[in-house]
């Protein structure tokens, strides 16, 4: 069977009507540059953001090195979206880390985990790039992630943990993406090494699969 | 761990700081590192020299063909290699980097 593709379009944030087209490529270290230059000040000055202090040229080589020294693998990507000019400009980060233990123990699998993920502001790719329509990446994020952890023969089981930096809201918006919340009470895998505070997500695999069909029209 | 040969024994990351805080590092949990990074504290925990002031910071658009699109599909080994390698900025040109203090 074929691999799912990755999503080639999303809804604009400004008119849901509207579709933006969307191309994913890997990260590299030119693509957290750019984004710390010409996006990471801007940013910066937003309170509310988890990511307000992330310097995406760090993690990259961080989040290799340290899933290596784990014998693990990164897969880091960048989501583009096209500008009004037709060209296409970086809007979205994610690094998924693959073959991660499975969040839910009373299932014991293995699963891909999304470390960490960014959309870029859609105020400033107005105002800033010209860029009339920006997308919604939330699912879009979430999908790349299931995509890849089918393909990887994972079912589309996924895990992340909400940075507590994005408070309340961001609890909410992996409420609203459709993620199954793990309990706070839930034991978690003995290498995850954390207390369970009560902010990680994952989904299984009916819900992968119904999150990932739900976008297979944007394919 | 052949991917520190490429870094500049002049920046402020040294192999052995790297390495030492690569091992730290991977001693904590990924939620962890996570809310270490938000709460901006990981140039304390990962001294890693970012882009070389001259660098230049690459265009803000590129057009479609330009983009060398990600595969759905797993990787191999050697499509792995190439991913980490591309994660470092790109090394400095011999007759550009600064002599060495020890050779002044």
């Amino acid at each position: 069977m074929p691999p799912r593709p990755f999503v080639r379009s999303a809804p604009s944030k400004v008119d849901k009507r509207r579709r933006v087209d969307i191309r994913l490529t890997h990260m590299a270290a030119a693509d957290a540059l750019w984004w710390d230059a010409r996006l990471g000040p801007k940013h910066a000055s937003m309170a509310s953001r988890a990511d307000r202090y992330w310097s995406w040229s760090v993690l990259l080589p961080l989040c290799h090195l340290v899933q290596r020294a784990k014998r693990r693998y990164c897969r880091p990507l960048v989501i583009w979206a096209r500008t009004d000019s037709g060209r296409f400009l970086r809007v979205g980060m994610l690094i998924v880390i693959e073959a991660y233990p499975y969040l839910d123990i009373e299932h014991p699998a293995e699963s891909h985990f999304v470390w960490f993920m960014s959309a870029a502001d859609a105020g400033v790719l107005t105002t800033e790039f010209g860029m009339s329509n920006p997308p919604a990446l939330g699912r879009v994020l979430l999908d790349s992630a299931i995509v890849l952890s089918q393909n990887a023969g994972l079912a589309g089981r996924i895990g992340l943990h909400a940075a507590s930096a994005g408070g309340d809201g961001l609890l909410a918006l992996y409420d609203r993406l459709g993620l199954i919340r793990l309990p706070g009470t839930a034991a978690l895998p003995a290498s995850v090494r954390r207390p369970n505070d009560g902010r990680f997500f994952y989904a299984d695999e009916p819900l992968a699969e119904a999150l990932a069909a739900a976008l297979d029209a944007s394919r | 761990m052949s991917e520190f040969m490429r870094l500049d024994a002049k920046a402020p990351a040294t192999l052995g700081a790297v390495v030492e805080a690569v091992t730290r590092l991977s001693t904590l949990g990924e939620a962890k590192i996570l809310e270490l990074v938000s709460a901006g504290k990981i140039a304390e925990l990962f001294p890693f020299s970012t882009a070389r002031r001259d660098q230049p910071i690459p265009s803000d658009t590129l057009a479609e063909e330009e983009l060398v699109q990600a595969s759905p599909a797993p990787l191999n080994r050697k499509e792995r290699d190439a991913l980490i390698e591309s994660s470092l900025p790109a090394s400095a040109p011999k007759k550009s980097r600064p002599r060495s203090a020890s050779k002044r």
